[in-house]
């Protein structure tokens, strides 16, 4: 580990009714990184981009390399090498990867023109610098995928030549491949001397990479410690602020009678081939699999938005034919989506109407709303769920994750469907929040509804499911009990593999 | 009160707002006789036929959509009624069919607004709709309709004319269909985000085509009342008015992109452009250079509305 590079002594940032953080001291140190972990509105984006620039904090300063820093904007950290990879890509879908790198400071030729030959030079170098010579240069970013996307980013990070690089959730997108491939693109990075803040909620992935931990609660820095000198539960502790002995809550629930079943079905992509699964009332049940494995396309066949093209569903024994969205939610099946900025949220509306977008007609048969009562719903839906806001009238843009998906849940508590499928519902959000969509789940088990939940986090699947079935290409290769399974097992079926470490089929 | 006030401020229409306040008080400094009763009134008629069109726009806008036929739908309706009533069809009778196939041809601009931009699909459709109307009228003009039909024009409720009761009624059943109902906040969700509005089991195929209709429709009445007003029936009488509708909505503060305004905006837009235009007929500048002078004006307000929300959303950071 080299000299300090970085420091932030006791910044104070206020936010409109809010201490977004609170005297909070930082250090990086030259090739270190350093992990910032805390809950949804604990402060660690706002830290993040005091010391990049694009918030002014109140109190406190910032150092560079001994010297104050006196940033207005992002563009003069950048000019001293301070630069961000952020979670939400900053790319233009449809230019090429080398006019994305160098976008706003093309190269030109001695005629003033865009000299794209250089540009794609540059740009193919550094690639290769992260291995990934295999991303054509002159393709435009839209046909990459999302994880050749975040290396491209990283590229265009790296070509400002930074000495710390902020890295904001930058797996959140990544399979676990990709994403070891990214660790070790980082510890290169390390070797190099850069210093790293590393932004995540994975905490898995700490030891991996990380050399301190700051915890953050609330706006105030908690600890700084060493990878080494704590275990994930007293880190969950600090974070939450309270004692967790136990993540995930699955009280004995008693199954009462079928409420959904599939038979066979297919789709027209060829993402699903004949799935064949059963949910009983009262019960959790969880889909393993790969990201591609057909997990969400059977999830949109079940909830209608993509058409069945062969294969039965049933709803209390009774066959429906899921033609819509609407047709699925009229008989009790709600879902909540993968993606809940695309699929989940009018983020430009207020959190009281999101609330109710499922269930207008339920709460206003007569036609006309009543703005007071719609409130009314929301403020206990906030109050219930715990949703950090300062009023329901704010609009769900301006929410964390968590609590934009506490919103999305708010929607269908509301509702109140027979039948619940949860796509990946934890995926970017803290470990506070996450524990209490476990409860969520858990008490909608208890009071008899029928839970699928489709989720990448093995350990999510394992810790909250009665039975499991892993799905692989299309359909379901194995079908377990609670109890019965072990990570290695459900692993190599995800994978395709049988037991032995064959291929099934 | 003050959360009244608040309420207000944060809608996108509180700078259309008070571009209008400006407005009024320039106006009624350069023209002493823009503040008598008379004049109010005047001005309220002027923009009724605009306030019937661009309310019924404000839905289809709400939802990320764009009707540029609503002028051609106008002056198609207008001469059908004309047609109708000089045939011999009852008053009543004939409006009916003009509100009826206001509703059919918001039902194709729906439609086809679902296949195509709805931008593209309906400069179409306002070129189909405009020669339908010359067929319609055969390329000549209808003089002297009945007294009864032109009293929707030129007549009068004591000091109050037909056409701004008509106005007010449109604009009103607008105004609570689009805010106060179940059905308004579907609109609202939609143009928010229309795929979370499908994955929350809105059925958004026929919200989008309802807009049409209801925007199809105002474009109907408000081409049986220029009929009216002006007792007579070309095939082009609506043409002037397609983009100035779509101004007078965007002017309001109702976002292009959908989800965001209101019919509450729409008069605002309605009204401003109505004064412009007021304010220089009462001064007597040229009528060749009052065109001119309503795109300056425009440009200004816009510009002015920009600036106060910037200053104000870097004092609210």
């Amino acid at each position: 580990m080299g000299k300090t590079i970085l420091t932030a002594q006791k910044i104070t940032k206020l936010f409109p009714g809010m201490k977004a953080l609170d005297n909070v001291d930082f250090d990086l140190q030259a090739g270190e990184v350093h992990i910032l972990v805390g809950e949804n509105g604990a402060g660690k984006s706002t830290l993040a981009k005091v010391i990049l620039g694009a918030y002014r904090q109140e109190e406190g300063e910032v150092f560079f390399e001994g010297e104050r820093m006196e940033v207005s904007g992002t563009k003069d950290a950048i000019a001293k090498g301070i630069v961000a990879v952020y979670q939400e890509f900053t790319l233009v879908p449809y230019l090429n990867v080398a006019q994305n790198i160098f976008l706003n400071r093309e190269h030109r030729t001695k005629l003033g023109f865009v000299n794209h030959k250089k540009m794609e030079e540059e740009a193919a170098a550094l690639l290769k610098s992260l291995n990934c010579e295999y991303i054509n240069v002159k393709s435009p970013v839209k046909k990459l995928s999302v994880a050749e996307q975040q290396m491209v980013e990283i590229a265009k990070a790296l070509s400002y030549k930074p000495r710390v690089i902020i890295f904001d959730e930058p797996t959140s997108a990544l399979s676990e491949r990709e994403a070891e491939s990214l660790f070790a693109q980082i510890h290169r990075l390390k070797r190099e001397g850069i210093g790293i803040v590393y932004v995540s909620h994975r905490m898995e992935e700490f030891p991996k990479i990380g050399d301190r931990i700051t915890v953050l609660r609330d706006g105030k820095k908690i600890s700084t410690i060493g990878i080494n000198d704590c275990s994930e539960t007293e880190l969950i502790n600090m974070m939450v602020g309270r004692d967790v002995s136990q993540v995930y809550v699955r009280t004995d629930n008693q199954h009462s009678g079928e409420a959904l079943r599939t038979e066979n079905l297919s789709d027209y992509t060829g993402k699903v081939k004949g799935a064949d699964i059963f949910v009983n009332r009262g019960e959790i049940v969880g889909i393993a699999g790969l990201v591609g494995s057909g997990r969400t396309e059977l999830a949109q066949l079940i909830y209608g938005i993509n058409p069945i093209k062969s294969g039965k569903v049933y709803v209390d024994g009774e066959e429906i034919i899921p033609k819509s969205p609407v047709n699925a939610v009229k008989h009790g099946i709600g879902l909540v989506s993968e993606d809940r900025k695309k699929q989940g949220l009018a983020l430009g509306e207020a959190i009281a109407l999101n609330t109710i977008s499922v269930s207008l007609k339920k709460f206003f048969p007569r036609f006309f709303i009543n703005n007071k009562k719609i409130n009314g719903i929301a403020k206990q839906n906030v109050e219930q769920l715990r949703i950090v806001t300062t009023s329901v009238n704010k609009q769900c843009k301006y929410l964390s994750g968590g609590n934009q998906q506490k919103v999305v849940l708010a929607k269908w508590l509301n509702f109140d469907p027979q039948i619940i499928i949860f796509d990946e519902p934890t995926r970017g959000i803290d470990v506070g929040a996450k524990m209490e969509i476990y409860k969520l789940m858990d008490q909608l088990a208890a009071k008899g509804k029928a839970i699928l939940m489709i989720s990448s986090e093995l350990p999510e699947v394992i810790g909250m499911s009665d039975r499991i079935y892993v799905m692989h290409e299309g359909r379901m290769v194995e079908e377990c009990k609670r109890g019965e399974f072990t990570t290695e097992q459900i692993g190599s079926k995800m994978l395709g593999l049988g037991v032995g470490g064959k291929r099934n089929e | 009160m003050t959360k009244f006030i608040e309420e207000i401020k944060r809608s996108k229409s509180f700078y259309s707002l008070l571009g209008l306040i400006g407005l009024i008080i320039i106006s009624s400094i350069i023209a002493p006789n823009f503040r008598s009763i008379n004049n109010m009134i005047t001005i309220l008629r002027q923009a009724s036929v605009l306030l019937i069109l661009s309310s019924g726009l404000t839905a289809v806008l709400l939802t990320g959509g764009m009707d540029l036929s609503v002028g051609a739908t106008a002056g198609l309706i207008g001469c059908i009624c004309a047609q109708l009533i000089k045939a011999g069809v009852p008053i009543p009778g004939a409006f009916m069919i003009g509100i009826l196939i206001g509703a059919f041809v918001g039902f194709i601009n729906g439609t086809l607004a679902g296949i195509l931009p709805s931008f593209i699909a309906t400069y179409a459709t306002n070129w189909v709709l405009s020669g339908l109307a010359i067929i319609v009228m055969n390329g000549a003009v209808i003089y002297d309709l009945p007294k009864n039909f032109t009293q929707l024009g030129v007549g009068y409720v004591g000091p109050i004319p037909v056409l701004v009761i008509m106005a007010a009624i449109i604009v009103i059943i607008l105004y609570v269909l689009l805010q106060k109902t179940t059905y308004g906040r579907q609109v609202y969700s939609y143009g928010s985000n229309a795929e979370a509005a499908r994955y929350s089991g809105m059925p958004v195929k026929k919200i989008m085509k309802s807009t049409f209709m209801i925007c199809s429709i105002c474009a109907g009445i408000a081409g049986m009342v220029i009929t009216a007003r002006l007792n007579a029936a070309d095939a082009a009488m609506g043409e002037a008015y397609g983009l100035q509708t779509v101004a007078a909505v965007v002017i309001g503060g109702t976002s292009m992109l959908g989800g965001e305004g209101g019919v509450g905006g729409t008069v605002i837009g309605a009204l401003i452009l109505t004064i412009i235009v007021n304010v220089m007929n009462l001064k007597g500048v040229s009528s060749f250079a009052q065109p001119m002078v309503v795109g300056i004006v425009i440009i200004g307000m816009v510009l002015f509305d920009i600036n106060t929300k910037r200053r104000q959303e870097k004092a609210a950071n």
